[in-house]
């Protein structure tokens, strides 16, 4: 004999209007629960991504080439040339924007201070699709082309030189040939960038310029930003495959406290989800044992008319289930609403000057992932289902005979 | 008495209760039997046995030893399932608290079985209809069980026992909550159905007039037959 479905799922549905009161409290907590967890998720992962892409556009892109020592000696001496004509052998569709850069170690000295810094000579025009130098918001002028040989700072920077916009300030670097360089720079704009250590960190100048200034024709390094992360592994074996005697790196690999970070959320956000949704499912045990045992005679008289032990089993599942599924539903279109409420993202700028030092945004904006909506929901129910499995088999297992002795 | 027309037969059966102190002898050795067709009222004080044998012959309990064939099958074979199955397709049952399902309208009750069995619905309805037209219930099919008398509700579960058309119909104390008046309409009714529908009914009673309209009485005491007489069933 078949299980009649129908008549248990009506049967399910109609006990779910007799303990009205109940299972409202229930439903309400599972739709408070779950519209808390698919908002938070969606928060964790624009925090996430927001991290990733801070990580990338940080002159780091989705990949990198190097020299091999350059990154236990970032200097000059570590550089490589391209062909004049060399573009990454990459699909345009999957290629957000290359560059070739020019990365040195200076010190720049304005009339009071003096600051080490990271000097690096940068094609504007390619800069601006790729890093956060081509969007930051600059006081002044940005760079005009590859030959510009004025200097861009960070305020940050700026303020710590005692310098201003126009004002001269003198870098020393080493040239290609191992001796010192010196030259006066302009200051031509002044960058704000989202976290101050990128502001502290960086000057940036004509790349023609700067190896004009150390006598070379080589780069430091090749950037490139794709437009879909997921495509670097590929991407990064045909650089491999290119560039043999180079250095090919992901941005995992330049960025290990971001990626270790991006990890970490993934985990940490499954992790919350589930403590909270265990909580839940004690609840929905809880109730459902208090239903159960109410109608203990109920199931017995079931049983004496013919209802079988698995058909008791199943009625219980398919209630819970109606819970749980109605609570989910309504809490995934509420947690929806939340997000969508959100979209244009949390301000925690009274945090913020905290977390620019970090490198952090000052404004949240959630990401919705569907992936996180359905493991929700797959979690929800199977925890609803495995949360039911006791209660329906203390529903099974009265006896028909004692169930129905009880209170006649 | 040819197997053919035997619906319930217990071989020496025993039901022991193993409770704190002295195990309880439920039923001791009893060897009981009935006819197709038959009515029979198992009478006797609290704690005699009778609806131990009722619910052992109705494969809600299991007997220590001893066996219990329905209907030509020996119960000890079955399993839980196939135990339900057995109580679905060939047993009726009326319980001393009408035991409805209260989210189900009485027509939606007097379904119910069908429903487990597979019926189809259009058949169903017609059956429940009937039953209910039957039984004087027409008007009251959409009435969920709280909102009928105890009567009412009464009528609506031998309905539902009946409607199925089983070969046994076991009726635990089905007066008990009932006034006399309405204990004399409920067992016209269970007569029509043993007279006209030839279903067999056994009924563990405490009841004089309940007694009064089977056809063989018998008493039990302490978990043994007392008494088991033929008699000429009241007007």
């Amino acid at each position: 004999m078949s299980m009649p479905l129908p008549l248990l799922v009506q049967l399910s549905w109609r006990n779910l209007w007799r303990a009205r009161r109940r299972n409202l409290i229930l439903i309400s907590t599972i739709v408070f629960a779950v519209g808390a967890v698919v908002l938070n998720n969606a928060l964790i992962r624009g925090f996430q991504y927001d991290m990733r892409d801070d990580a990338v556009r940080n002159l780091t892109g989705h990949i990198k080439v190097l020299a091999p020592g350059y990154r236990d000696d970032p200097s000059i001496m570590q550089s490589f040339e391209l062909g004049s004509d060399w573009r990454p052998d990459v699909a345009d569709s999957q290629l957000m924007g290359w560059t070739r850069r020019v990365v040195v170690p200076a010190v720049v000295m304005s009339e009071r201070e003096t600051r080490g810094i990271n000097l690096v000579g940068i094609d504007p025009g390619d800069e601006r699709d790729i890093s956060f130098i081509g969007g930051a918001s600059i006081a002044g002028e940005g760079l005009k082309d590859v030959g510009d040989s004025r200097l861009l700072m960070g305020a940050e920077l700026a303020d710590q030189l005692s310098t201003k916009l126009n004002r001269r300030v003198v870098v020393i670097t080493q040239g290609a040939d191992g001796l010192n360089r010196e030259a006066g720079f302009r200051i031509a704009g002044v960058f704000d960038a989202e976290g101050t250590a990128l502001e502290k960190a960086y000057a940036f100048t004509g790349r023609v310029a700067l190896q004009k200034l150390l006598d070379t024709n080589a780069v430091t390094e090749v950037s490139i930003r794709l437009n879909d992360a997921a495509s670097e592994p590929t991407v990064g074996a045909r650089m491999t495959a290119h560039f043999h005697d180079l250095e090919v790196k992901g941005w995992r690999d330049l960025e290990p406290l971001a990626a270790a970070m991006f990890e970490f959320v993934d985990v940490s956000i499954l992790i919350m989800f589930v403590i909270v949704m265990l909580a839940l499912a004690f609840g929905l045990v809880n109730t459902l044992i208090t239903a159960v045992m109410e109608r203990v005679r109920e199931f017995g008289m079931l049983r004496a008319i013919g209802m079988r032990p698995a058909q008791i089993v199943a009625q219980v599942l398919i209630e819970s289930s109606l819970v749980m599924l109605l609570g989910l539903s309504i809490g995934i279109m509420v947690g929806l609403g939340l997000t969508a409420y959100f979209a244009d993202g949390i301000d925690l700028s009274s945090f913020a000057q905290g977390m620019e030092m970090v490198g952090m945004r000052s404004k949240l904006v959630p990401r919705l992932m569907m992936e996180d909506v359905i493991v929700v929901a797959v979690i929800s129910v199977v925890l609803g289902l495995l949360g039911s499995a006791y209660p329906a088999w203390r529903a099974v297992k009265v006896k028909p005979l004692e169930a129905l002795r009880r209170g006649t | 008495m040819n197997s053919e027309n035997v619906v319930v037969e217990c071989r020496q059966l025993s039901r022991i209760y193993e409770g704190e102190g002295v195990p309880v002898k439920a039923l001791d050795g009893v060897d009981f039997s009935v006819a197709r067709g038959d009515f029979v009222s198992l009478a006797g004080p609290s704690g005699s046995g009778k609806s131990t044998l009722l619910n052992v012959i109705g494969g809600l309990d299991q007997p220590t030893s001893g066996s219990v064939f329905v209907d030509g099958v020996d119960l000890s074979t079955l399993r839980q399932a196939a135990l339900a199955d057995l109580r679905l397709r060939k047993i009726g049952f009326v319980f001393q608290s009408y035991n409805l399902i209260p989210v189900l309208s009485a027509a939606e009750n007097v379904e119910f079985i069908m429903q487990l069995q597979g019926v189809g619905a259009a058949e169903r309805r017609r059956r429940a209809t009937d039953m209910l037209d039957t039984l004087g219930l027409a008007d009251l099919g959409n009435r969920r069980p709280g909102e009928l008398s105890g009567g009412q509700q009464q009528r609506v579960a031998v309905a539902r026992a009946i409607v199925t058309h089983p070969v046994l119909l076991l009726a635990d104390e089905p007066s008990a909550n009932l006034d006399s008046k309405t204990t004399k309409e409920l067992l016209e009714l269970l007569r029509t159905i043993n007279r006209q529908h030839g279903v067999t009914i056994v009924t563990a009673t405490h009841d004089q007039m309940v007694m009064s309209y089977a056809q063989r009485q018998v008493h039990l005491r302490d978990g043994r037959i007392e008494s088991d007489q033929r008699v000429a069933a009241a007007a």
